[in-house]
């Protein structure tokens, strides 16, 4: 089970509380992780990533364990700790409130 | 002595004197900083007063920066406070910035966000970066050469209206409090030179998990401003790199065909013109009131749900005082609806010209 959590107008949009919990076949990279986000709440599709090119959007960013894994390879395999949902994936937007 | 000395003779800019800005001027001038620059341009207003605690019932309608000043300096009557009563511009920012040791965002919306940041890369001052969305927080510094800037971290700014603001979204009153305290240790550790500052790092706070995460956060080499080629080397036109055409507040952001006033769309339902309306504020404010017939479709997820509207029909547009549903009217002329209009004032105004029984917040 991957533990995903979502910056707050997301959770809003997809209309969720706390972090999001995916069941994931095969290997956890970034790619499948987002796929099945996507999968479960189609409404956060283009959010994210970018509807056609599947590119990070520039105003969000990915980290896991502490690393910044946004420019990494959406291929490469996840930390275990987030593969085992010990440590969450963090989807990170950026927010101007003041 | 000599750290109550450094203190002193620090020079730090506070931009903006808001909700970060307010536990921020508290603690920097009850903390002895000598020299405290304030830049607002907004008056206090009593929906303020639930965040920002820099300003009391009696300062409603007056010039932020002099009710900040007063407050401050009867905390601290030695402090020099120096007030900028100007919306922070490209035309403005460095030599707003240039005087100062230190910068502090206390903004509220991307394109100042992005103007303090690269004027502070230019200029070489550290920036502490604090902001906060609903029970959400998010503080750095950022400090020239030390470690990445604003723009390494998010490259560029969500569309408007994706991202909404807190004017838009709400936030926890608290929220600012928490995030301000932050930022402003985060200024007398640079000014004192003590412990690891948050260069290099970036803390995300959710009240309502009652968290604190810490990522690490590193400079971009393709970074337009600090990378190894950087390609800005002034500052450039922040509305247009942020998409929008001006600030929040109401009033002219979109010609006269595209709104409507509060007393023709009464006119309209009484005559039984054929419209619908379209209501995008928050769930929570639309439990306090809402024009009969109208449908809920919250701003942020107006971009997912634009295909349950019907693009043929005459569209009007409202929220709460008219600058979230004049970006949503922008919004739908850009996705292809072409008669849809915005409400000025919003339901603030339909609650003080039609319906006085109408609940206000």
């Amino acid at each position: 089970m991957i533990r995903v959590a979502l910056p707050v107008h997301l959770r809003t949009l997809a209309r969720v509380n706390g972090d999001v919990t995916l069941d994931i076949e095969g290997a956890v990279t970034q790619r499948s992780v987002l796929d099945a986000l996507e999968a479960r709440y189609p409404m956060l599709r283009g959010t994210i990533r970018d509807h056609v090119t599947l590119k990070r959007r520039a105003f969000i960013r990915f980290f896991a364990c502490e690393q910044d894994l946004s420019n990494e390879s959406p291929d490469t395999p996840l930390p275990e700790a987030v593969a085992k949902g010990t440590e969450p994936y963090l989807i990170v937007g950026a927010m101007a409130g003041g | 002595m000599e750290g109550q000395r450094r203190l002193k003779a620090a020079k730090v800019l506070l931009i903006g004197a808001g909700g970060l800005g307010s536990p921020l001027g508290l603690y920097l001038a009850a903390a002895g900083i000598g020299h405290l620059g304030i830049v607002d341009f907004d008056v206090v207003e009593f929906s303020n007063l639930q965040r920002q605690v820099l300003h009391t019932t009696p300062d409603v309608g007056r010039r932020k920066t002099e009710s900040a000043a007063a407050h401050l300096r009867a905390i601290n009557p030695e402090i020099q406070i120096a007030t900028y009563d100007t919306r922070i511009s490209s035309a403005n920012a460095m030599e707003l910035v240039r005087p100062y040791d230190i910068v502090i965002d206390g903004t509220d919306n991307f394109p100042t966000r992005y103007l303090v940041n690269d004027a502070c890369v230019l200029l070489g001052k550290p920036n502490i970066y604090g902001s906060i969305y609903r029970f959400e927080g998010q503080v750095s510094v950022f400090a020239p050469s030390a470690g990445p800037c604003y723009r390494c971290l998010f490259a560029e700014p969500p569309p408007p209206g994706m991202v909404p603001s807190c004017a838009e979204g709400g936030v926890l009153g608290i929220l600012p409090g928490v995030i301000g305290c932050m930022q402003a240790t985060e200024a007398v550790k640079l000014i004192l030179g003590i412990g690891e500052p948050l260069i290099g790092r970036l803390l995300l706070y959710d009240a309502l998990e009652m968290n604190f995460r810490e990522v690490k956060i590193q400079r971009d080499p393709q970074c337009p401003l600090c990378g190894e080629r950087p390609t800005l080397h002034e500052l450039i036109d922040y509305e247009q790199f942020c998409g929008v055409r001006g600030q929040e507040a109401p009033g002219a952001p979109l010609e006269s065909d595209f709104e409507i006033s509060v007393e023709e769309v009464k006119a309209r339902m009484d005559r039984g013109d054929d419209f619908d309306i379209l209501d995008v504020r928050n769930p929570e404010e639309w439990q306090i009131c809402r024009l009969e017939g109208a449908r809920l479709i919250p701003l942020g997820e107006l971009p997912a749900r634009m295909q349950e509207l019907d693009p043929s029909r005459e569209l009007v547009v409202h929220c709460k005082g008219g600058a979230r549903s004049a970006k949503a009217v922008e919004l739908l002329r850009q996705a292809g609806f072409v008669n849809v209009k915005n409400v000025r004032g919003g339901i603030s105004e339909w609650a003080s010209k039609i319906d006085p029984s109408m609940p206000k917040y």
